[in-house]
């Protein structure tokens, strides 16, 4: 299987551990990716000043990924997954605006096309690879490893949209850590928000509700966090000192993205995954696996 | 007649609040009926103070103005939290949307962060740009020397279409 994918600003710029463990573990289910040429910003700054223009964004996304002529587009980011969401649904609600974003995109040349099916890789690797074949596919399971998971807030909510995995209890992502021979521990704080969205407007109440919940889940004793989206690994990981220091607590907890973890049990080498590049003392975790 | 907040003597602008509505096209905002669900579980509430159920009680009683040019509509997280477990799809997350596209209209105080992230837009295509990063052992590394492909950035006629969609309301 062929897929389109659409990575994004952060992922593109400086979350580079995200892209190459996507880029290295796919291909070794059988699905190709196919990156999208000259693709812009989904949209998720400019929602807060022009609606309008950030629904022509993620129109625009959408587009691009029809001129690939597959019918399904990976979406790594939680925020751009959701932005994209909620663009295809307004679309299809309102003809009016729709018929002037679809004007503006005529302009370039590009075609709107609303089947395109939109994954992020929780549930591309959940719901279309599915649990037996990931389970399948582990060359050295991550017997021992007792890690928390935290799902982001922007590809569970809001359910009317149609989201990868429920609001109130998501699951899947445990599951899939689960498959690769991890234990999932649950916690209370699963759903706290790790607060990227601020750093766009208050600085240090996006690194104190970041640095609050890694100095619970650190305190739960588990040998890491496991994240699936790029803002949850810039506050958790790449800002985990600010964000230690803003709340006063000393840490040094590893936080990884599932593809990573996912290209660990494969049997993929640590700096395909971009491993190096964690900020966190990913080290620590590393060390339990290969021991 | 009507309300007058006794404080500040202001009374309530219901054309900036009809604005409002038109924005959310049929969003319930008069169904709310002031459960707090939404605030109960706000992200923002516990650092920043903001309370959803105000917010909808202030748009719905026609507080806009004082609103749209306050710093508490910049606090939200985007959590959606508020949005998914609202009884009444009254919906503050969208509310507060609302209210921050109607600020920058009125060209009241915007945050830098979506100024600088909305400039890079127009003169790169994305919002953010392509940064160096430093592995654990301090050795600096960019997409070149990971082996990541190139970026290729939107051309000029994606600038103009971008500038005629922010031209629109």
């Amino acid at each position: 299987m062929k897929v389109a994918v659409f990575w994004g600003c952060r992922i593109l710029t400086s979350q580079y551990a995200y892209e190459m463990s996507v880029r290295e573990t796919f291909p070794r289910f059988k699905v190709e990716l196919a990156d999208l040429s000259e693709a812009n910003c989904c949209g998720d700054p400019v929602k807060s000043m022009n609606d309008f223009a950030a629904n022509y964004l993620a129109a625009r996304v959408v587009a691009l990924a029809n001129n690939t002529g597959l019918s399904d587009l990976l979406v790594p980011c939680n925020r751009c997954h959701f932005v994209i969401s909620e663009a295809k649904s307004f679309m299809a609600k309102n003809e009016k605006t729709s018929k002037k974003i679809v004007e503006i995109l005529k302009e370039e040349g590009l075609d709107y096309n609303p089947s395109i099916k939109i994954w992020h890789t929780i549930d591309f690797l959940h719901d279309f690879v599915g649990l037996k074949h990931v389970k399948k596919a582990v060359q050295k399971p991550l017997k021992g490893l007792k890690l928390a998971t935290h799902v982001g807030c922007q590809i569970v909510r809001y359910s009317e949209l149609g989201r990868v995995d429920d609001a109130e209890n998501p699951r899947k992502l445990d599951e899939l850590v689960r498959a690769v021979g991890a234990e999932s521990v649950d916690y209370a704080e699963k759903l706290d928000c790790c607060g990227a969205n601020l750093m766009l407007s208050h600085v240090d109440s996006a690194l104190s509700l970041a640095g609050t919940k890694l100095s619970i889940v650190h305190g739960y004793g588990v040998d890491g966090l496991v994240v699936s989206c790029p803002d949850c690994g810039l506050m958790f990981d790449y800002k985990q000192k600010d964000a230690g220091a803003t709340v006063g607590a000393k840490l040094g907890f590893p936080v990884v993205y599932y593809t990573q973890l996912l290209g660990l049990a494969l049997g993929v080498e640590q700096e395909k995954l971009g491993l190096h590049l964690n900020q966190s003392p990913v080290d620590k975790l590393l060390s339990k696996v290969s021991a | 007649m009507g309300l007058t907040d006794l404080t500040s003597m202001a009374k309530p602008n219901l054309e900036s609040r009809e604005k409002i509505l038109r924005k959310l096209g049929g969003r319930e905002l008069v169904n709310c009926f002031q459960c707090i669900k939404c605030t109960s579980g706000c992200t923002a509430l516990k650092l920043l103070e903001l309370k959803p159920h105000e917010i909808i009680k202030l748009v719905n009683t026609g507080f806009v103005d004082e609103l749209a040019s306050s710093d508490i509509i910049w606090t939200c997280v985007t959590c959606l939290k508020c949005l998914q477990r609202c009884p009444q799809r009254a919906s503050p997350y969208h509310v507060i949307m609302a209210l921050r596209n109607l600020a920058v209209e009125r060209e009241a105080k915007v945050p830098e962060g979506y100024l600088k992230a909305v400039s890079r837009i127009l003169e790169i295509g994305l919002a953010e740009g392509v940064q160096d990063v430093v592995t654990r052992k301090m050795e600096i590394l960019n997409r070149e020397s990971l082996k990541l492909p190139k970026i290729t950035y939107p051309k000029e006629s994606f600038q103009a279409a971008f500038m005629k969609a922010m031209e629109e309301r």
